[in-house]
């Protein structure tokens, strides 16, 4: 990679960096409650970056919220929060943007393909972060589903369409 | 009028002189140990964070205020816990309990995401992004395999960011408040109509930053940034030690 292209992904992954920080503040009221877009900038990250450009963006956001910033979502940080309950999830996101990122190359960076990245992407979120929460928690398998799981599927299903639809036109002025 | 989150504001109180990497060590310090603090000592964290947040002349009131959202998002938390935790009950109406231990920690809980918020913003808002990056690259120096200086970049980039996606965000909400786009019924819609010029902005910024950082020969060479301790940080090492005990002892 020249050092101009690797530049611009050094830029555009510390732009990912902030918008998945603070994607917890950028919040979208559909119906009674709203939407917070903090997973959907991960989702984004994967197909926007790439498989090494994505990991090292989600990184490189584990870092700066064990460091103690505020950009765990729920505004928390530091290492207990990566070791308790949530933690999973936030571990998860790591095999999750590599795995997303290489499908939707795999599949030629098309609308339907990145749809199924996506979405096995969000499936190995839960598949990382659901036995965390159940072992953390000491729940059965039924009640970290309940909890875990389940709720967040329809806000996943409007964000991961909506993020599609978002990368076919962003993937044009960005040139990546 | 609400301040942006994340911002860094000029100033010369104690804690904007203070060395960068200490700062780090101390919120590191304090939000891990504040996991398994009680009410009192929360409290008084409380009040010593009002006053370092007026010192810094950052108001605690209309951050507050910009950050709507996120204190809705602890209140869910706040909800959540007083309707799943057991314990006596206090409140029963329509099959629904609501415990007095439930209250209690959802407000414990709520109030201790607060506060790790508040130091962070802190810190954000009285230390420069070039202080940052020196502090995460004297930190990962020492970690084999590990390209600091990028990383450490990364991070002093992504800090300068947060303010400008989120003065953006409220940009484009307005824009679209102003032309009726919170009546869209369609979820979908309503976050592509908020989420897409919001992206197409942010990367125009991106790429004049690109272009600013290529036309001064940026490279990843360059040298590093001087520490100034300001003299105070051993007082302040000690005040969060102190601090910090309190917190898993009381």
């Amino acid at each position: 990679m020249n050092t101009s292209n690797q530049l611009k992904m050094t830029v555009y992954s510390a732009l990912f960096v902030a918008l998945i920080s603070i994607g917890a503040f950028i919040a979208i009221p559909i119906g009674p409650v709203p939407i917070v877009l903090q997973n959907m900038f991960v989702l984004l990250a994967a197909i926007l970056l790439g498989p090494v450009w994505g990991i090292t963006c989600i990184g490189v956001y584990l870092l700066i919220g064990l460091a103690g910033l505020p950009v765990f979502a729920g505004g928390t940080s530091g290492i207990g929060k990566l070791f308790g309950p949530t933690g999973g999830y936030l571990l998860g996101y790591l095999p999750a943007v590599f795995v997303t990122a290489a499908i939707s190359k795999g599949l030629g960076k098309k609308l339907s393909g990145d749809i199924i990245a996506m979405i096995v992407g969000s499936l190995i979120v839960y598949a990382v972060g659901v036995p965390w929460l159940k072992v953390v928690t000491s729940m059965t398998y039924t009640k970290a589903l309940t909890v875990g799981m389940y709720p967040f599927i329809p806000g996943d299903g409007i964000k991961i369409i909506a993020a599609a639809y978002i990368a076919k036109s962003i993937r044009p002025i960005i040139k990546l | 009028m609400a301040l942006i989150p994340f911002a860094f504001r000029p100033g010369k109180s104690a804690l904007h002189l203070l060395d960068a990497r200490l700062k780090f060590f101390l919120i590191c310090l304090v939000s891990t140990s504040m996991l398994s603090a009680s009410f009192v000592p929360c409290l008084i964290y409380s009040l010593l964070l009002i006053l370092f947040f007026n010192l810094a002349r950052i108001k605690v009131f209309q951050l507050l205020i910009s950050m709507k959202f996120f204190l809705l998002l602890l209140g869910f938390i706040f909800l959540a816990r007083c309707f799943s935790t057991p314990g006596d009950t206090l409140i029963s109406a329509y099959g629904i309990s609501i415990s007095r231990l439930g209250v209690t920690t959802g407000f414990l809980v709520a109030f201790k995401f607060l506060l790790v918020m508040m130091t962070g913003l802190l810190f954000s808002g009285t230390t420069r992004p070039a202080q940052v990056k020196g502090a995460v690259q004297w930190f990962l120096r020492p970690i084999p395999f590990l390209p600091e200086k990028r990383v450490a970049v990364m991070i002093s980039l992504s800090l300068a960011f947060m303010p400008i996606i989120l003065k953006q965000n409220q940009k484009v909400a307005d824009a679209q408040a102003a032309r009726c786009g919170n009546l869209e019924k369609n979820p979908v819609k309503k976050i592509i109509r908020m989420v897409l010029p919001l992206l197409k902005k942010i990367f125009l910024c991106a790429d004049n930053i690109i272009l600013a950082m290529e036309s001064r020969c940026y490279t990843e060479d360059r040298t590093d940034p001087e520490f100034q301790p300001s003299g105070k940080e051993p007082s302040f090492l000690l005040g969060s030690l102190i601090l910090a005990f309190v917190f898993i002892v009381l």
